[in-house]
């Protein structure tokens, strides 16, 4: 498995290698934009960011591609996916789902199966700007629609708000749900701009577009993604911070010593 | 090192992988491109008892990209559980297609190889089967007559239970049930197997590195240094993947047959037959106290099941043993073996669901006393662990139910249910104790210094994983404080069976464990670079000095750190108090979680960040097993009716409410000499109880079990009174 060396050899790279160079080039970093992106990243979580690069879309290869057997392809369907603004042809088995195209031909490994039932929202991405459960939707169907994956919502190098508030409040644990947590509330950010109701909303028939939603309202709107590591209060906060511009605090603190003398001795 | 920098331990410094995450960057088991990569996929069995009488392939084989199909039939001979009843361990081996045989409903009785997935997937739906059928085991009331004690350890006994009963003037005895749970991480199960010349080497999504090989080694016959397993990360474990499970027999087993590397992604649904569960377990309590609120006699005992040939039981009696004073005790577990798969280790196993018992009978106890529950439990406290006959090295559960009690504003709470009202709500208050072992287990590290110009980098590698814990982090911080270095110079490389060995994570006890072992390794670098130039090891120097000195650029050193004499002769438990306030509606019987308050004793806390986050995440799964989860099994045919997130109902954000989370200050330096204790599943345990208990405060209606659905509110009747 060279691939495995490969990452293995790569994440032993403090410095930047020629390889490190060459991602740095490809996804259009250079100047002061990479300045901009380094700054931002701590040496440490560079490295395995880098290495982990070493053997995704870029240097591997970027559209998976099959053997050469002409009848592997069942019912094959030739797609053009626009991901990320990025145009990719491909001979897809006709069953094939958005999630799996974008995993498994693209390596775009960012969108998550966590169920392929659309139970449980990992696989969120946004397709034309709604997020969309990409397990349930085959990739035959989204010919010339512009899709957006989690590896798209970075710019320039600069992390997405969300991205960024997520990291602050730790709105994550094992990481796996998080793509589809940051697409959904990515998306859930429009959708409160162009005031869509929900479950939760009082009133029907009186709905505003610029919504201030409520906690409630943020949290049944993100009930479709679901986190088993608990997350949910730093989901909700990071999505608040964002939504709001207003700092959220932590809701954890340290006993006082007068506070563990009163306990003891009470 | 003495200087604390910012970045050194204690300091909520965001996750150091955290910008992966977000950015979908990391890489979790199948993702890892590989060339010339196949897909396998598991078929399961129909029934849950019975033989194999046929089984065709011929379909499967003629589709396209079918490259192969594995059965009983063509499978390789490999080892096969050693015992008729096989105890489940870590390092169990996992033998698949060994025979025609079918002990459980979904138990892989084939596996297709395919070019795609999509051809994998639609190959198991063309192979036909037929089965001698037995009835299966599947009541546990149909089968009392099998239960039996599954070892020494089973059972515990102090005292004279029946004395201290005839003692007690209030006395209470009451049948406590929790369903099967499953655990259900978001990240699926998956591997990519690579057999290369009688050497394997996968990315398999495996909580304990160490035993995991083992389990593969001796499955296959191979020297343990011939398998290797890579996971930089996990998508979350919560026990379901401590153990070697069959999918990566399969692939192992694929991949040596065809030649190729082969991924296997087992399905959500296959998640609840072939990834371990959380059993179901009948606990019955007996207590008795005097009316001035001391116990005379406690007593657990716990009806359980497991399988035909494997046996796992959690100790939910465990709890009964060392969490309060009393001098007659009595702890039994029988298990009764089912034709359902074998339970496992589901967070927090036996205190999760042993703390829903005790802790509610706690209450109920209280309220028979008409003592406050918190003043209950405090009379109770003890700084011995009389079940092990052994001094706590520090337990601070008073402080912890009384800082939460101010934290949460318990004295607004009103003693008699269903006072407490808003419109249609009932409101209630729920508290419970919480206490987790802390252990700490032999852990090992190296350590790498370069110096580049001034300042000194680190990588750390250990075969440590992180399943969402923060071990990346803490184990960052922890080099940087024993290095005296930047945090942001810190390397950590992890979920690697090639690097120094550690316990892996699992049973709380990865971060003490993980971060004692990096410690060592920093602290004998910097010996044995103060020794080579004959400085003390009392005097203080920069480890950038240091190499200066030695006229070095690069140095290593290894570091082991173990349990001391000390940590042997005490007891060590992280403590904990959980405070709820639900509010119910008297009609519909559906109620909502407002709030919780949880106040944690765990030792140091090395980033408070991301510990807030194991308690938020344990008190999580907690209110999943009093709002919603519940694996239903159909009574004739043992599969389970719900098996898929659409039906076993996991917390959503809706569910979840505001938590404020106390951390006390607390330095335990006998639990290991960093005064690291365990908190991934002190948040999970006694938060059931903590909810149920606050139900009665608002309903007076006592729960026993769990899950509290609506409709079991409302058959209890939610009419004025206490039951």
């Amino acid at each position: 498995m060279d691939e495995m060396e490969k990452w293995k050899n790569g994440s032993d790279t403090d410095q930047l290698s020629k390889d490190e160079e060459k991602i740095f080039d490809e996804i259009g970093l250079n100047g002061t934009s990479r300045r901009k992106f380094l700054k931002q990243m701590s040496a440490a979580s560079l490295s395995i960011w880098a290495s982990s690069y070493l053997t995704s879309d870029l240097l591997a290869s970027p559209a998976r591609t099959l053997p050469d057997n002409p009848e592997i392809l069942l019912n094959e369907v030739r797609v053009n996916l626009r991901v990320n603004d990025m145009v990719k042809q491909l001979a897809l088995d006709s069953r094939t789902s958005l999630l799996d195209a974008l995993r498994e031909r693209l390596q775009l490994t960012g969108t998550k199966k966590g169920c392929d039932h659309g139970q449980c929202g990992a696989c969120t991405v946004m397709v034309d700007g709604k997020r969309k459960l990409s397990c349930l939707t085959l990739a035959a169907t989204c010919e010339d629609k512009e899709i957006t994956t989690i590896e798209g919502l970075a710019e320039n190098g600069n992390l997405h708000p969300m991205q960024e508030a997520f990291l602050k409040h730790d709105g994550f644990q094992c990481g796996y749900c998080t793509p589809g947590q940051i697409c959904s509330s990515v998306a859930l950010l429009e959708e409160a701009k162009n005031g869509e109701a929900s479950y939760v909303t009082e009133d029907f028939k009186d709905v505003k577009t610029d919504l201030k939603l409520s906690e409630e309202e943020i949290r049944e709107r993100m009930s479709g993604n679901i986190c088993r590591c608990g997350a949910y209060n730093n989901i909700v906060q990071a999505f608040k911070e964002v939504h709001s511009g207003d700092d959220e605090m932590p809701t954890w603190e340290f006993a006082t010593a007068k506070q563990m003398e009163k306990a003891k001795n009470s | 090192m003495k200087s604390i920098k910012a970045s050194g331990i204690g300091n909520p410094i965001d996750r150091i992988e955290g910008h992966l995450k977000v950015a979908g960057k990391a890489k979790y088991a199948s993702e890892f491109p590989v060339e010339n990569m196949v897909y396998a996929q598991g078929v399961n069995s129909t029934i849950a008892k019975g033989k194999i009488t046929s089984i065709d392939t011929s379909e499967a084989e003629k589709q396209n990209g079918v490259l192969a199909v594995i059965t009983y039939k063509n499978a390789e001979k490999l080892k096969n559980y050693p015992k008729d009843m096989t105890n489940f361990s870590l390092t169990t081996v996992a033998p698949v297609f060994q025979d025609r045989q079918v002990h459980y409903y979904g138990q892989y009785i084939a596996c297709v190889v395919a070019e795609t997935f999509e051809q994998a997937q639609y190959a198991c739906r063309l192979i036909k089967v037929t089965y001698e059928e037995e009835t299966p085991d599947i009541h546990l009331d149909k089968n009392r007559g099998k239960a039996y004690k599954p070892g020494e350890s089973a059972d515990f006994s102090r005292g004279d239970m029946d004395a201290g009963m005839r003692e007690a003037d209030v006395t209470l005895e009451q049948t406590y049930t929790t369903p099967i749970e499953h655990q259900q991480p978001m990240e699926l199960h998956a591997a990519i197997v690579n057999w290369n010349d009688g050497k394997v080497k996968m990315y398999a999504n495996q909580q304990i590195l160490n035993q995991a090989t083992t389990s593969i080694s001796e499955t296959f016959g191979i020297p343990k240094e011939d398998v290797q397993i890579i996971t930089p990360y996990i998508g979350g474990g919560f026990g379901s993947k401590l153990n070697v499970y069959k999918h990566i027999t399969m692939a192992t087993m694929a991949s040596k047959m065809i030649g190729r590397p082969v991924q296997i992604t087992v399905t959500r649904h296959q998640m609840f037959t072939n990834t371990g569960m959380r059993q179901f377990d009948e606990q019955e309590m007996r207590l008795g106290a005097k009316k001035d609120g001391s116990l005379t006699a406690l007593a657990h005992h716990t009806t359980s099941h497991t399988a035909k040939n494997l046996q796992y039981f959690e100790a939910c009696g465990n709890v009964s043993k060392m969490l309060y004073k009393t001098p007659n005790n009595a702890v039994t577990h029988r298990l009764i073996p089912l034709n359902i798969q074998c339970p496992s280790s589901m967070r927090a196993p036996g205190e999760a669901t042993g703390s829903f018992a005790l802790e509610s009978a706690m209450d109920e106890l209280a309220w028979k006393l008409k003592m406050d529950p918190i003043d209950f439990r405090i009379k109770n406290d003890t700084q011995v662990d009389m079940g092990a006959d052994k001094p706590f090295s520090s337990r601070l559960l008073i402080e912890c139910l009384r800082i939460g009690a101010d934290k949460f504003g318990w004295e607004n709470r009103k003693m008699q249910p269903g006072t407490n009202k808003k419109g249609n709500w009932l409101i209630g208050y729920g508290v419970s104790a919480a206490s987790r072992r802390a252990p700490y287990m032999k852990t090992s590290a190296k350590v790498v210094l370069e110096l580049n110009e001034a300042a000194v980098n680190a990588n750390i590698k250990m075969d440590a994983t992180d399943i969402g814990t923060g071990t990346y982090t803490i184990v960052a911080q922890t080099v940087s404080e024993y290095l005296g270095i930047p945090v942001e110079n810190v390397k950590v490389e992890i979920g690697d069976s090639e690097f120094p060995v550690t316990p892996g994570s699992g049973g709380s006890w990865g971060a003490a464990s993980y971060c004692n072992g990096a410690r060592k390794a920093c602290e004998n670098a910097i010996a044995k670079l103060k020794k080579k130039q004959n400085i003390t090891e009392s005097e203080e120097i920069e480890v950038a000095e240091l190499l200066q000195q030695n006229n070095l650029t690069t140095f290593e050193a290894e570091g082991t750190a173990e349990p001391s004499e000390e940590y042997k002769k005490h007891s060590v438990f992280s403590f904990g108090a959980n405070f709820t306030e639900v509010w119910v509606d008297k009609d519909t019987g559906m109620y909502r979680i407002k709030r919780m308050v949880n106040v944690g004793s765990a030792g140091k806390i090395l980033n408070p960040k991301t510990a807030y986050g194991q308690i938020i995440g344990g008190l999580t799964m907690g209110a999943g097993m009093v709002i919603a989860e519940r694996t239903q099994v159909e009574p004739n045919y043992g599969n389970f009716i719900t098996r898929t997130l659409a039906d076993y109902h996991v917390p959503v954000n809706l569910d979840m409410a505001n938590i404020d989370v106390v951390f006390l200050p607390e330095d335990d330096k006998i639990a290991n000499e960093m005064g690291v204790k365990g908190i991934g599943e002190l948040g999970i345990t006694s938060v059931a109880a903590s909810i149920a208990n606050a139900i009665f405060n608002a309903t007076g209606k006592r729960m026993r079990d769990l899950p509290i659905t609506p409709e079991k509110l409302i058959e209890a009747g939610l009419e004025p009174g206490v039951a």
